[in-house]
C-alpha cells in the first residue's frame, strides 16, 4: 500500500483480524491470507486510485482522463500541474471546497476477492542427516531448500515462515507426538514429555527462492505459510529410509525407532 | 503455594536446632514445585542459603571436597574442581540448563536422589563419602533406592568428598524432551579398581554395574566392554525409551564414558 499509494509506511496501519472492520470473511487456511486479502486489498486500492483520480480532477481543473497517477503524485497530462496524495486525500473529505453535487465526498472503500483458482507454490527442500547407529540418534547436518511462491511482498517474513516450517515438520518428522495410556489418559501431556523441536534440533538453513508470478491473482502471489511444514517430514524420513535401506520406519522416527530400525538395515549388515 | 513458615539459618548448628518437622530449602528446584503442586507440604523451611559454612570447594592432593551449597554451575566453573577431577567439572556443567546450574546445589540433588539426576552416578562412581551433621556416609550405604537415602529426619549433608581418581568421566543420554538422562553412565578406575554407576534406567534409582567394572578391571578399554549385556529386568521403561532401549545405551554409553576418561 506504500508503495501503490506513495505514501510512508508509517501512515498505513495495519488493523489485525477485526471483525467489526471486515464483514465477511472466511478465515485464514491453506496459505490464502496473503494471496486472498492482499487481492483484496490491492482491489480496494484501484478503486480508492480511480476516486481520487476524480477529486484531482476537480482539484487540478482538467478532465478526469487526463489525470495520472505515479510515485504518490497525480498529474495532469502535458502540465506541470500536480497534487500529491496526501493533499487529494484532504480534498476528498472536505469537497464543499470544490465539488457541487456530482461526487460524493471521501476517500473510503472497501473491496472484496474471491480468487479463480487456487495458489500453487512449489519448492524442493534437500535435507542431509546422520544416523548414529549405537543410539539411533538422528543429526540433521545441512537443510536446502528453494521455493517459488510468486511474487514476495516481505522476504524477511517469508523467509521466517519457511524456518518456521520446517522446524515444525522435524519436530513431526522426529519428535512430536501425542501418546495416551491404555486408560485414555494423556502422557504427553507437559513439555516434559511432549518433545518439541529446539533450536540444538535444527541446522542452520539454506533457504532460496525463484520467482513465478501467480495467474490467479493480481498481485502474482502465492501461499508460503505451509511450505516448510508440509516438505520437511518427507525429506526428513526420506533422508532416514536413505539411510537405512529400507522404509520400515513410522513417525515421529525417535531415537529408539531408529535405532530398532538399523538392527534390520541392508547397509549396517554389509558394513558388519 | 500455601502459607509456611521460613527461617534463613545461619550457621549449620541453626539450621539443625531450628527444622523440627520442617524441611531444608537449599536450590528449591525439586522441593519447591513439589509444595506448589501439593506433593509435600512442610510447614517450615529452614533455608540454607545463607549458611556460609555450607559453601567452598577446597583439595587437599588426594580428595577434592565439595561444600553441600555449593551450585552446579560453581562446580563446574571451578578450578580446583577441573584441576582435581575434571569429568567431575564436566558433570556438573551439563546438569539442566544455565538457571538451573545457577541455583541448584550437589547438597540438594543427593538429597533428594532422583532416579535421573546426574550427581548420584557421580559420587557412587568415584566413591564419595556424603560428610552430614552427624557422621560420615560412604555413596555405596547412602543410595538407598527411588529418592530415598540414608539420611535421617533432621540430619543434613555438609560436605561430600571426592577421593582422586586416575580416570572419570560421565556420560549421558538424554530424554528428548526433558533433558534428563534417560541413561547416565560415570566410570572411575583408580588402579585396577573400577567403578561403573548408572543412574535414569534403574527403577530403584542409581545402581553399580558390576559386570562392567570387572570386565575394565583388567582392561580399561571401551573394547572390554564388547558383548557385556545389561539386563532390561529393573529398568525403567516409558515413551522416550523401553527399558530394552535403556539397557542398550547403559552399554553404549559405558564405552563412551571409558573413551572419554
Amino acid at each position: 500500500m506504500s508503495s501503490r499509494l506513495g505514501i510512508p509506511i508509517d501512515n498505513v496501519s495495519i488493523v489485525h483480524g477485526d471483525t467489526d472492520k471486515v464483514q465477511m470473511g472466511m478465515g485464514t487456511y491453506g496459505s490464502r491470507s496473503g494471496a486472498v486479502g492482499m487481492a483484496a486489498i490491492s482491489k480496494a486500492l484501484d478503486k480508492i486510485e480511480a476516486k481520487a483520480k476524480k477529486v484531482a480532477a476537480h482539484v487540478l481543473e482538467a478532465s478526469e482522463g487526463d489525470i495520472e497517477f505515479k510515485d504518490g503524485k497525480f498529474t495532469v497530462k502535458g502540465t506541470d500541474k500536480a497534487a500529491d496524495f496526501g493533499s487529494i486525500a484532504l480534498q476528498a473529505y472536505i469537497a464543499h471546497k470544490f465539488n457541487g453535487q456530482e461526487l460524493e465526498p471521501g476517500l473510503k472503500e472497501s473491496a472484496f476477492w474471491d480468487p479463480t483458482n487456487f495458489t500453487f507454490p512449489a519448492g524442493v527442500h534437500i535435507c542431509e542427516l546422520e544416523i548414529d547407529p549405537a543410539t539411533g540418534v538422528v543429526t540433521i547436518d545441512r537443510w536446502t531448500a528453494v521455493d517459488d511462491f510468486g511474487n514476495v511482498i516481505n522476504p524477511l517474513i517469508v523467509e521466517g515462515q519457511v524456518h518456521g516450517g520446517i522446524a515444525q515438520g522435524v519436530g513431526q518428522a522426529l519428535l512430536e507426538g501425542a501418546v495416551y495410556d491404555a486408560e485414555g489418559q494423556l502422557i504427553t501431556a507437559s513439555y516434559m514429555d511432549y518433545t518439541m523441536p529446539r533450536a540444538q534440533d535444527l541446522p542452520s538453513y539454506n533457504v532460496g527462492m525463484t520467482v513465478t508470478a501467480c495467474p490467479s491473482n493480481p498481485l502474482g502471489i502465492k501461499g508460503c505459510g505451509e511450505a516448510g511444514a508440509i516438505a520437511s517430514p518427507p525429506a526428513v524420513i526420506n533422508a532416514i529410509t536413505n539411510a537405512l535401506g529400507h522404509e520400515n520406519i513410522t513417525m515421529p522416527a525417535t531415537s529408539e525407532k531408529v535405532w530398532r530400525a538399523v538392527q534390520s538395515s541392508a547397509h549396517k549388515q554389509a558394513a558388519e | 503455594m500455601y502459607a509456611f513458615t521460613h527461617h534463613a539459618a545461619t550457621s549449620v548448628a541453626d539450621a539443625v536446632s531450628s527444622v523440627g518437622e520442617g524441611k531444608f530449602l537449599a536450590g528449591g528446584h525439586t522441593l519447591i514445585p513439589t509444595m506448589k503442586q501439593r506433593l509435600a507440604m512442610p510447614g517450615h523451611l529452614v533455608d540454607l542459603n545463607k549458611v556460609a559454612e555450607l559453601k567452598g570447594i577446597s583439595d587437599n592432593g588426594s580428595v577434592l571436597t565439595v561444600k553441600a551449597m555449593s551450585r552446579h554451575a560453581e562446580v563446574a566453573d571451578s578450578d580446583v574442581v577441573t584441576k582435581a577431577i575434571p569429568g567431575l567439572a564436566a558433570l556438573a556443567g551439563g546438569i539442566g540448563d544455565p538457571q538451573v546450574r545457577h541455583r541448584g546445589t550437589i547438597g540438594g540433588s543427593i538429597a533428594n536422589n532422583d532416579p535421573v539426576a546426574d550427581y548420584p552416578a557421580g559420587c557412587l562412581a568415584l566413591g564419595a563419602t556424603i560428610v552430614t551433621n552427624k557422621r560420615r556416609v560412604a555413596a555405596d550405604d547412602f543410595f538407598q533406592g527411588l529418592f530415598t537415602t540414608a539420611l535421617e529426619d533432621g540430619e543434613l549433608i555438609t560436605a561430600v568428598e571426592f577421593p582422586h581418581a586416575d580416570k572419570f568421566a560421565y556420560v549421558k543420554f538424554r530424554n528428548p524432551a526433558s533433558l534428563y538422562a534417560l541413561v547416565g553412565v560415570a566410570v572411575a578406575r583408580r588402579g585396577s579398581d573400577v567403578r561403573v554407576a548408572v543412574t535414569g534406567a534403574g527403577s530403584d534409582g542409581v545402581f553399580r554395574w558390576k559386570e562392567a567394572e570387572a570386565a575394565l578391571a583388567g582392561n580399561f578399554s571401551a573394547g572390554a566392554l564388547d558383548g557385556l549385556k545389561v539386563s532390561a529386568a529393573g529398568l525403567n521403561g516409558d515413551i522416550h525409551g523401553s527399558a530394552e532401549y535403556r539397557a542398550h545405551l547403559i552399554g553404549v554409553m559405558a564405552k563412551r564414558a571409558v573413551a572419554a576418561a
